[in-house]
């Protein structure tokens, strides 16, 4: 970094006006008998738009908050923030070069969609048992290690799909089982603080699957083929200024390139999104879900056992966790202890976008999947922007926490 | 018996065991046929780290109901703040002018030493000023264990205040979902700040007591194993003192319900970071006195492995009780190690040190969901009540029926029993207090 100090006074004049802003705003609008309940988040990401430009007339004029004064706030500070990183370090790729930007983001949306599935399996046990599942790594991990070893050990050459759909079964059978044996004695009133049960349990079954993988597997890195290698194509057929694709990579427009692995896993977890939303508006047993997640007696009025629904919703979720192991078992190398970082993300993904909504966690997945894009591309120094990966959540989630804990559009815990 | 005599008979003969067994250690000669190895002595001072860390947990996750998965990231920080303490600042008696010199009273210098690059010779500052600049008879000292010790302690009651402040005012989950990521964190930090922290080939530490003590080298494990068991007993004191206190009550009262609690004037935020704070600073004392016992400490101590086996230990010992939680850490800290052999049934030989962590995994699910209490704490239990159980059991059992008599009032027999009896036991419960 160049200018290094212009982008420290930026942070420190965003810092300081939003936690003023945060700090003020839902005081004077309190003694102005006015609504605060977005008074402190508004006044937060207003002041640390504009500082006193915006702060200064926001308290004397007082109006009412609406998520479009907080969207264009939150346009403004993320403007700011990147105007500062490109002043201060003028000569960084991400400043420079527009196409490494445009791939840089595409890859961060590629990945998101895959966070996003993942977030989505502990969102919707979050939703139905009201229990988060601490053990959510581990069924991502066992999807990716199935995955792997079925591919590479066990039926070499045999078709992707059928390795997806092994761990699939697997994670499905191992959630099933644990629900039916640990979590469903909750419902009936046998176990006293049933919270602080399914937090300790769920670590313990965490802290088997782990040691249990790593004692049949050993710790050495292992990585899958690519599923599907692309044809080598170029459109238009001389230049490929188009598209252009070799085995392992993807070139739109000679701008944005995406690995094969990450495409592909991508690609598969759309199909599987789009298999989820088919399977829970469409079908009778999916509206049974989304019935006990609304209202959980009406829904055992109506004829729906809930107690049915809890294990389905369990072992669904630790399938989709295990599915989106098995998608990304072919980008990243795997180890039985991967799960922590992932299920680290998909908290704070599940956070950010709501405790116990679908669409949240969606939107979530994509965020932090930018997020982790441009840390990793634009911090000067590569090898700590790498290592620092679990951090641009944690930034993200202590952000969430202070400023909006029911996130994006979430009820409370 | 008074159960309050059997605890204090039963807790000053396991004190009094505790202080004499280094007498029947191999230094020492051993007690006639009874000889301790060093690497028995070892056990025992790691037994007694990991007590303290459980019974803490125990505290904050038992007693107030806040689950923290970042309990090792504290340790951690106690562990690596008195060891950078160590690695980077020095008192001379003269200015060294290449470094950052912060005067003294009494002409002496606090020197901060440059963070030095990784790859190149490049001299510490120091040393450099030794050659040129340091008039000859300076005298450099390192910073006193104990002193930097207790600065561990201090950074471990600051990120304590710092997390619990952002955590605790939300929901207990939330605390544990945060945790995670922290120590997560806090690991990649550490392994990738190579030039401060050393990263994964860790950062060294002075021994406990670098010029010895009492005639025992600095090498023997003696005066750690005192150490380590003064700082055990310390915390349990300051423990069992919170939790009979208002204290203990007040946090117990948050754990069954917030909201009730909050009813009734606990400022509930503030107690959850108080004991949040409490049991962090304790956490990074116990790490701090380990790291220098050790010798040196790396970034896998806040693995999520170690979190899990402090976890481990807090429910098989007893979660809800601070003495069974310490028992049942120094109780699986020895199975542990008696584990670590490999077992070779047949031709098929089975190497234990990962499938006894397998073993406990499984252990601990089996024991959340069918001995909540944990195994130790009913056996503990048992014995300061001097062999009389289900003592508590029988008076719910008759409150019970008062209840049901209350709401059901044609039955009269058990009626005119129960309130001839009240007056009685309210009798009973003022003569206990006085």
């Amino acid at each position: 970094m160049e200018n290094a100090a212009i982008f420290g006074w930026a942070l420190l004049w965003i810092l300081f006006w939003g936690a003023l802003g945060g700090v003020v705003t839902p005081r004077i609008y309190a003694r102005k008998d006015l609504e605060i309940s977005q008074a402190s988040f508004g006044g937060a990401v207003i002041g640390a738009a504009l500082g006193p430009l915006s702060l200064f007339p926001l308290w004397v004029a007082t109006p009412k908050i609406t998520n479009r004064l907080i969207g264009i706030g939150i346009a403004l500070v993320v403007g700011l923030f990147v105007a500062a990183f490109a002043l201060a370090d003028p000569d960084n790729l991400c400043v420079v070069n527009g196409s490494f930007v445009v791939s840089q983001l595409t890859n961060g949306i590629v990945i998101g969609i895959i966070y996003g599935l993942m977030a989505l399996g502990l969102t919707l046990i979050f939703s139905i048992l009201g229990v988060v599942s601490f053990a959510h790594g581990e069924f991502y991990m066992i999807g990716g290690m199935v995955t792997y070893f079925i591919t590479a050990r066990w039926l070499p050459g045999v078709s992707p799909f059928i390795a997806i759909l092994g761990s699939c079964i697997v994670t499905f059978a191992i959630g099933y089982v644990f629900e039916r044996l640990f979590l469903r004695p909750m419902g009936s009133g046998k176990i006293e603080r049933p919270t602080e049960y399914a937090i300790l349990v769920t670590f313990g079954l965490a802290f088997f699957l782990q040691y249990f993988t790593q004692a049949l597997t050993s710790a050495v890195p292992v990585k899958a083929q690519r599923f599907f290698p692309f044809p080598r194509t170029e459109i238009p057929a001389d230049s490929g200024a188009l598209l252009s694709m070799t085995p392992g990579n993807i070139t739109i427009l000679d701008a944005i390139s995406v690995p094969n692995p990450r495409f592909t896993a991508a690609v598969l977890a759309l199909i599987m999104l789009a298999a989820l939303l088919w399977f829970l508006f469409r079908t009778w047993v999916g509206k049974a879900l989304r019935a006990v997640s609304q209202d959980r007696q009406a829904a055992a009025v109506t004829g729906i056992n809930p107690d049915t629904m809890n294990t389905l919703a369990f072992s669904l979720g630790a399938m989709l966790a295990g599915l989106s192991g098995a998608s990304l078992v072919q980008v990243f190398s795997w180890l039985p202890q991967v799960g922590i970082p992932a299920a680290a993300r998909s908290f704070v993904i599940v956070v950010l976008g709501g405790m116990g909504s679908l669409p949240g966690a969606f939107l979530g997945g994509l965020i932090v999947g930018l997020v982790e894009a441009a840390g990793t591309g634009c911090i000067p120094d590569a090898t700590r922007a790498a290592s620092y990966m679990p951090a641009y959540g944690m930034v993200i989630l202590t952000l969430v926490l202070l400023l909006k804990p029911t996130g994006l559009f979430g009820r409370e815990l | 018996m008074n159960p309050n005599l059997v605890y204090r008979v039963s807790g000053s003969i396991a004190v009094i065991l505790l202080l004499a067994i280094p007498l029947a250690s191999s230094e020492m000669g051993g007690l006639g046929p009874l000889v301790l190895s060093s690497y028995f002595m070892h056990l025992a001072i790691t037994g007694f780290f990991y007590a303290i860390l459980a019974s803490s947990w125990s505290l904050l996750a038992g007693y107030a109901g806040q689950f923290s998965f970042g309990h090792m990231a504290f340790m951690a920080i106690g562990g690596y703040a008195t060891g950078l303490i160590g690695k980077f600042i020095r008192f001379t008696t003269a200015p060294s002018e290449l470094c950052t010199d912060i005067p003294l009273p009494g002409s002496w210098w606090l020197v901060i030493l440059n963070i030095r690059r990784v790859g190149t010779i490049d001299e510490s500052c120091l040393d450099m000023a030794k050659t040129q600049t340091l008039p000859a008879g300076t005298l450099i000292v390192f910073p006193p264990v104990w002193a930097s010790i207790a600065m561990g302690l201090v950074f471990g009651a600051i990120f304590g205040l710092l997390v619990g402040w952002l955590v605790l005012r939300l929901r207990s989950t939330y605390l544990a979902l945060f945790t995670i990521g922290f120590s997560e964190i806090l690991r990649a930090a550490i392994s990738a700040e190579i030039p401060v922290t050393e990263g994964q080939s860790g950062l060294e530490l002075v021994p406990l007591f670098p010029a010895g003590l009492l005639g025992f080298s600095s090498t023997s494990k003696i005066p750690p194993y005192y150490a380590m068991l003064l700082l055990f007993i310390l915390a349990m004191a300051l423990m069992s003192w919170l939790a009979s206190s208002r204290f203990g009550l007040f946090i117990r009262a948050i754990r069954e319900d917030e909201e009730a609690a909050a009813a009734l004037g606990v400022n509930i935020v503030r107690f959850k970071v108080l004991v949040f704070v409490i049991t962090s600073t304790i956490a990074a004392a116990a790490g701090a006195l380990q790291a220098h016992y050790i010798g040196i400490i790396t970034p896998n101590t806040l693995i999520i492995l170690q979190m899990s086996l402090v976890i481990a230990m807090a429910v098989i010992g007893g979660l809800e009780n601070i003495y069974a939680a310490s028992v049942g850490a120094i109780v699986i800290t020895f199975v542990l190690e008696l584990l670590r052999t490999s077992v070779s049934i047949g031709p098929i030989e089975i190497d234990m040190t990962l499938w006894r962590l397998v073993f406990f995994g499984i252990l601990l699910m089996l024991t959340l969901r069918f001995q909540r209490n944990g195994l130790l704490f009913p056996i503990l239990e048992r014995i300061s009540r001097g062999g009389v159980a289900k003592e508590t059991v029988s008076i719910r059992t008759e409150t019970d029926e008062e209840f049901a008599d209350l709401e059901d009032p044609d039955t009269d027999g058990p009626d005119a029993e129960s309130s001839r009896e009240q007056p009685e036991r309210t009798a009973d419960t003022e003569n206990a207090e006085t």
